[in-house]
């Protein structure tokens, strides 16, 4: 099996047991930990939660202030690769880059991206920024688009999702507007 | 099928700065006027405080405008690599789309250029490599049309409080802003250093003026549009006086492809495509070109005919050259205290003690604090060298610094240069079948020269001011244009190294004027935005003085 077929089983069968419970309006509802998915219109439900491990190490949640994941980056981004507008023609490279992205941690960790705690997340993400998974990008499923290029892509979106206006879907409950001081 | 429009006294082609102004000023002479917009109407209410959309950085859409469907350009990098770019790329070098341009969404600095700023050329002498030249006019010549754009447009400020200030005959019509706490501090530290603290000079309301509130001090100001109506831009003042003269035409989503000329070298009117894709032709006596300093070069080569064969006022190849901005540089600093109140725009606060005199050192640039950071520049720009720029570390020195950041900011004046130019492109056309814009071109060492000697004296105010950090901020090579995009058709009294002669006047189409930025020698150490309000106003004199003598050009 190679690691490609080997990844997507563990993702399944992980992903498959990782239902979790989470409170939610005053009810308990039970789901994945990417509760939006069903309701994205570009991304996969698995690809959203590659996505949410992302923005979750670009922006790490902490004691005051939520990450990216529960400032719905995921959904911001989701949003944007759906509408006319600039980020629609980056599509693509996001349905390409980040399974490739997922598996590229299997032979350094042994594990999917998303399985990977927060120290080992940023410390992957830390090589691939520094253009260290840039050779051999072709075979390892990331087509013709750069790693690190894709992370800057990445790191930027997340950005505009956490730090944007609510009204595109990001920056949930004002979080980051809140963090700054701005209201 | 072509419309041929009912035939006006003069046409103007864009509602920016230059162009508003000289619609109202023909029309209250009592000329015809048809000013011609390719954007609509861009209101507060439609946009709202959106950054991700705004003029500042638009990584969604540009909600002023243009729009990314149809509009493209090409960027040329300093290897001669062609790419083409949309609207929200920084290559583009985008300035607004709307009624107002770029006046409705900008930071609405009102300065006037100094006397030096005139006559470069023979103040430093020749630079290698550079073009530099002084300006056909002197600051006295500009003086009145500088007090009529402050008057009418509205402007708040004090020049009691800046020596270097060139003179003046009427104050400001409304008393300056006060300074932020911010500012205070930097006020302080400037006169310990010596230097001479102001307030700046902004194309906003401190109290009422004409009919329209004072400003409320939203965050969101520069790079939006102001919720109270209290920012005083084309859209808002001289426009709706052009056309409350009952002698003015505003004609919105209208994209103008060609000046037309006759047989005998006259301007006969313009081409352009009405938002449903319909063909006109508006011809007038006059044709005044207000379109920007990429756009205005591009539709002069684009409408390259017999007697033009490499575009129109080209024939010494002066057209679309000497494309220049500002080479932005300046410090940034880290302070103890929260030193930021929420108060916007959050510029108050200017030095003019380097814009001029600075030994060794071509030009300068006016200091000021910078406008207040949006959430989303803030998380990408504004930290030491070297800084994590995403993590933990990222999202920790967002939380502790936002509100201890303060930055000074001076857009120094760029020795002008023949290879930085608009082109149009052989190969890539917009949504009309024009060939678009090619923009390639350089910065001088000079300039970045001067941004280091710049942004030496930034760090030192910053220091003065108790900052606990400082970082330099000190611009790259490429070529400069963006909000502050000027040259590429300057005036002069030569016709072979000079598009028109010293009323904005095309050198040999009588009747063909341009009042924008592409006129300006220079660009001053200066926001320019009231200078090509000024040079509207000097423009429409002339045009009205020949008109009401009889002359039909």
């Amino acid at each position: 099996m190679d690691n490609r077929a080997e990844g997507m089983e563990r993702f399944s069968r992980r992903q498959f047991l990782k239902v979790s419970a989470i409170w939610a309006g005053g009810t308990w509802v039970i789901g994945m930990p990417a509760l939006q998915g069903k309701s994205f219109t570009v991304l996969s439900e698995q690809e959203a939660v590659i996505m949410d491990a992302l923005a979750d190490t670009i922006i790490p949640p902490d004691e005051e202030y939520v990450g990216g994941r529960e400032a719905m980056v995921t959904r911001f981004l989701d949003q944007q690769l759906g509408r006319y507008g600039y980020l629609q023609r980056e599509k693509e490279r996001y349905h390409t880059c980040l399974p490739a992205l997922n598996r590229s941690s299997l032979n350094r960790f042994g594990e999917l991206f998303t399985e990977l705690d927060e120290e080992a997340r940023t410390a992957h993400l830390t090589e691939i920024e520094a253009g260290l998974h840039d050779s051999g990008a072709l075979e390892n499923g990331w087509g013709e688009y750069s790693p690190s290029a894709f992370f800057r892509l990445v790191r930027d979106h997340c950005m505009m999702g956490f730090y944007g206006s609510p009204q595109h879907g990001g920056n949930k409950h004002f979080v980051s507007f809140r963090m700054l001081g701005l209201t | 099928m072509t419309i041929r429009d009912k035939h006006a006294d003069a046409v103007v082609v864009g509602s920016g700065a230059g162009g508003g102004v000289v619609a109202k000023e023909l029309s209250e002479a009592g000329l015809k006027v048809v000013l011609l917009e390719r954007g609509g109407w861009a209101h507060y209410a439609a946009h709202g405080d959106d950054e991700l959309t705004a003029q500042r950085s638009f990584p969604l859409e540009a909600f002023f405008g243009p729009d990314n469907e149809r509009y493209r350009r090409v960027a040329v990098d300093r290897q001669g690599n062609e790419r083409v770019v949309l609207p929200n790329d920084w290559a583009y070098q985008n300035n607004a789309a709307c009624v107002g341009s770029g006046t409705v969404s900008y930071g609405a600095m009102a300065w006037r250029f100094m006397r030096e700023d005139f006559t470069m050329r023979s103040t430093y002498g020749d630079i290698a490599g550079s073009t530099l030249a002084d300006w056909p006019i002197s600051y006295d010549e500009l003086e009145p049309h500088y007090e009529k754009a402050e008057w009418e447009i509205g402007v708040a400020g004090d020049d009691d409080q800046n020596p270097f200030a060139p003179p003046r005959k009427k104050p400001h019509p409304m008393p300056p802003f006060p300074h932020t706490e911010e500012s205070k501090v930097l006020e302080k530290a400037a006169k310990t250093l010596g230097y001479h603290p102001f307030p700046i000079p902004m194309l906003r309301n401190s109290v009422p003026y004409d009919n329209r509130p004072a400003c409320v001090h939203v965050r969101n100001c520069v790079g939006f549009a102001c919720p109270v109506d209290a920012k005083n831009g084309t859209q808002n003042t001289v426009i709706p006086k052009a056309i409350a003269t009952g002698n003015c035409e505003l004609r919105i989503h209208a994209q103008v492809t060609h000046v037309l000329m006759n047989d005998s070298g006259k301007a006969t009117g313009v081409r352009y495509i009405d938002k449903e894709d319909q063909e006109h032709i508006q011809s007038a006596d006059i044709i005044v070109l207000s379109a920007s300093a990429t756009e205005t070069p591009r539709l002069l080569l684009n409408s390259r005919n017999r007697l033009h064969p490499h575009g129109i006022g080209n024939r010494y190849d002066w057209v679309g050259r000497n494309l220049q901005g500002h080479a932005y540089c300046g410090a940034d600093g880290l302070f103890g205290e929260e030193l930021f109140n929420r108060d916007g725009p959050g510029a108050t606060i200017a030095i003019a003690d380097f814009v001029h005199n600075n030994p060794g050192i071509t030009g300068g640039a006016v200091l000021c604090n910078e406008f207040i950071k949006l959430p989303y520049a803030y998380s990408s720009g504004f930290r030491p060298p070297g800084s994590k720029s995403w993590g933990r570390a990222h999202k920790e020195f967002q939380k502790r610094n936002y509100m201890r950041n303060v930055s000074i900011r001076g857009p120094v004046q760029e020795v002008p240069n023949f290879e930085s130019r608009v082109e149009v492109s052989d190969s890539v056309r917009d949504y009309w079948e024009m060939p678009v814009a090619r923009i390639s071109g350089f910065k001088l060492d000079e300039d970045i020269k001067t941004a280091r000697f710049i942004a030496d004296k930034a760090q030192k105010w910053l220091e003065a001011a108790g900052a606990t950090e400082v970082w330099q901020s000190i611009p790259g090579t490429g070529v400069s244009g963006s909000q502050h995009q000027s040259g590429t058709c300057r005036m002069g009294d030569d016709p072979q190294t000079s598009v028109t002669d010293r009323y904005g006047r095309v050198h040999d189409v009588d009747n063909l004027f341009i009042a924008d930025g592409s006129l300006h020698v220079t660009n001053g150490g200066f926001n320019p935005v009231l200078t090509i309000m000024a040079l509207g106003y000097r423009v429409s004199e002339y045009i009205v003085k020949e008109w009401q003598a009889g002359n039909r050009f």
